[in-house]
């Protein structure tokens, strides 16, 4: 299978959407989303050769993803996406079509937890979901892995 | 979870502690879209996690299925998996508590690649314990950039074959043992002399300087002598390795391993063959009987030449003709009788060590290298030592040699000879000589 590589598209698409959001908003801090879009831009360079780079990208992308959120909940989920392509693309985790696949299904999963954000009047009962969602997922989780451990790790002679 | 995976839960947390303390519904849809990326990236490890465990297929072959307690015995395991794109996999074999492991390769990494792959391993191991042992099966560890998860694969599928590991002795069993109606009685190979000197009849043809004329004359019929033919006898080498688990001068093995290895290539290439003999301690570890081909003898020396687990320790135990000889001095001591509390103390000695006498059992390293001495043509023997830890097994191979009547020559690291005292260990040997 063909590998996709995506080096630059996602940062040229994420300066591209920055700018838009930037011009359509009109906000009197305006420079902030392009400050934090330099951070993650610096910070994608800089940590090349870095280990658990992933963690360096998604600590400066939290800045622009709560700076266009505030703006609004969809250019903030649209940078959430970016963002999320960016830290996939520097793991090389995008490369196969079944991890495109992944990646689309990750962008579709988001967008109800926006609507639900969209939707909600405070954080409380959103919270409560995501997390009981969560946690039911977690507890299935665990039964699973119980019984297949059980199947194949069987008892030491 | 891994280091990357448990920074990232942090900000998460931090994140919707700041959302439910700010009421921000920007915080609230970067820590949900943040737990979504978590949580879906660890239900994707798990599928993948699952889908290598299932994709593994072992095969293990021991070079034999049942073994003496202390024999090393090699063992190939083959373990085939599917590892699929960002992970990494490491394979451990695991090993029954019953053995020791000699060397060998017991731990394989394998990278992302879609089709299935081979991991080898390719070992040695000693029972130390006897019985019925199973080999368990092997430990999986999986990660990718975010998650990593282990799991140890006992069940039937990647657990067996069993080995058979029987008991020995430390003692060689008594020559004589007899009951009501039966005897028991051991006997050693014989070996045939090589010298052999047949005489027949003359028949036409035959050289005249053969005939023998002293018995012709006698029985009034021409005699003649058959020959033996002339055969080269390439000396042993018995190579004592040291224990793994005491320190050892290194640098002394290293250029034991030369001298053992320039020993055997010129005994091949002037007698045509080499025996070897490897032992550690009172273990006979490995025995190789004339060896023709130098290749084959250097991959013998290349595998075993390094420190080994021993499964049978001595420490100073002495000889039946030791304790025969402190008697017989004492005995000199009494009759020549200078001091009264000297004869006493003599006396009573020599009536312990009588004592002892009576119940002293042959070692059953002892009986082996005789067997083993008996089972080959050699008339001798180089021993290769570095002369650290108990000595007790060289004082009894040099015994077995001495009563084989063999040639014995002892060769130790230069370094170790004014550490050891000669005349008390090596006295039975032939020479003492020393390699650099």
């Amino acid at each position: 299978m063909k590998p996709v590589i995506w080096d630059y598209g996602f940062l040229a698409a994420l300066a591209v959407g920055i700018a838009g959001i930037t011009l359509m908003s009109a906000s009197p801090v305006w420079y902030l989303t392009i400050i934090f879009f330099c951070l993650i831009a610096g910070v994608w360079y800089g940590t090349r050769t870095w280990p658990d780079r992933a963690f360096y990208l998604v600590c400066a992308g939290e800045p622009l993803i709560l700076a266009c959120g505030s703006i609004n909940l969809w250019t903030g989920l649209f940078v959430i996406w970016m963002v999320a392509g960016l830290v996939c693309n520097a793991l090389r985790i995008l490369v196969l079509h079944e991890e495109i696949r992944f990646f689309i299904l990750f962008c579709g999963a988001t967008v109800p937890v926006a609507v639900l954000a969209r939707v909600s009047n405070h954080v409380v009962l959103p919270l409560l979901l995501l997390c009981t969602v969560t946690g039911i997922i977690i507890a299935i989780q665990a039964i699973r892995n119980y019984k297949f451990r059980k199947q194949y790790s069987g008892v030491r002679p | 979870m891994r280091r990357c995976a448990q920074g990232l839960a942090l900000v998460l947390i931090l994140v919707f502690t700041c959302a439910y303390i700010l009421d921000d519904m920007a915080l609230l849809l970067a820590g949900g879209t943040l737990l979504c990326a978590l949580s879906g990236q660890y239900l994707l490890f798990d599928h993948r996690f699952r889908k290598v465990v299932t994709s593994i297929q072992v095969q293990r072959t021991p070079e034999r299925s049942q073994v003496r307690k202390g024999t090393t015995l090699r063992v190939s395991t083959t373990v085939s998996v599917t590892v699929p794109h960002p992970m990494s996999v490491k394979i451990t074999e695991q090993l029954p508590p019953q053995v020791v492991i000699q060397d060998g390769n017991t731990e394989a990494d394998a990278g992302p690649d879609p089709a299935p792959q081979t991991c080898q391993f390719r070992y040695r191991i000693t029972p130390v314990v006897h019985g019925n042992v199973q080999f368990p099966g092997i430990s999986l560890s999986v990660r990718n950039a975010f998650f990593e998860n282990s799991i140890d694969l006992f069940s039937e599928a990647f657990s067996g074959p069993g080995l058979v590991i029987q008991p020995v002795g430390f003692f060689e069993p008594s020559s004589r043992r007899s009951s009501a109606e039966s005897r028991e009685v051991e006997k050693l190979k014989v070996v045939s002399g090589f010298g052999i000197r047949a005489l027949r009849e003359y028949y036409a043809g035959d050289d005249f300087r053969r005939i023998d004329w002293k018995l012709s004359a006698k029985h009034n019929k021409l005699f003649v002598r058959e020959y033996s033919g002339m055969v080269t006898m390439p000396p042993l080498l018995i190579i004592d390795l040291p224990w793994r688990g005491a320190p050892y001068p290194e640098h002394d093995l290293n250029r034991m391993v030369s001298a053992v290895t320039g020993m055997a290539e010129h005994s091949i290439r002037s007698f045509q063959y080499v025996s070897i003999l490897i032992i550690s301690g009172p273990n006979i570890l490995h025995f190789t009987p004339q060896e023709k081909d130098l290749q084959q003898g250097i991959a013998v020396l290349r595998e075993w030449m390094h420190p080994v687990e021993r499964t049978v320790h001595q420490y100073r135990i002495p000889d039946r003709a030791d304790i025969r000889g402190a008697v017989r001095h004492l005995e000199m001591v009494i009759i020549e009788g200078k001091n009264s509390r000297v004869n006493a103390f003599s006396d009573s000695l020599r009536k312990k060590y009588i004592s002892m006498l009576a119940h002293m059992q042959v070692p059953a390293f002892a009986g082996q290298v005789a067997r083993t001495l008996a089972s080959i043509e050699i008339d001798e023997i180089y021993l290769f030592t570095l002369g650290c830890g108990d000595s007790s097994h060289i004082r009894q191979v040099i015994r077995q040699a001495k009563i084989a009547q063999m040639v014995i020559h002892t060769r130790i690291p230069d370094a170790r000879v004014h550490i050891i005292n000669p005349d008390s260990i090596y006295k039975g040997a032939d020479t003492l000589e020393t390699f650099t």
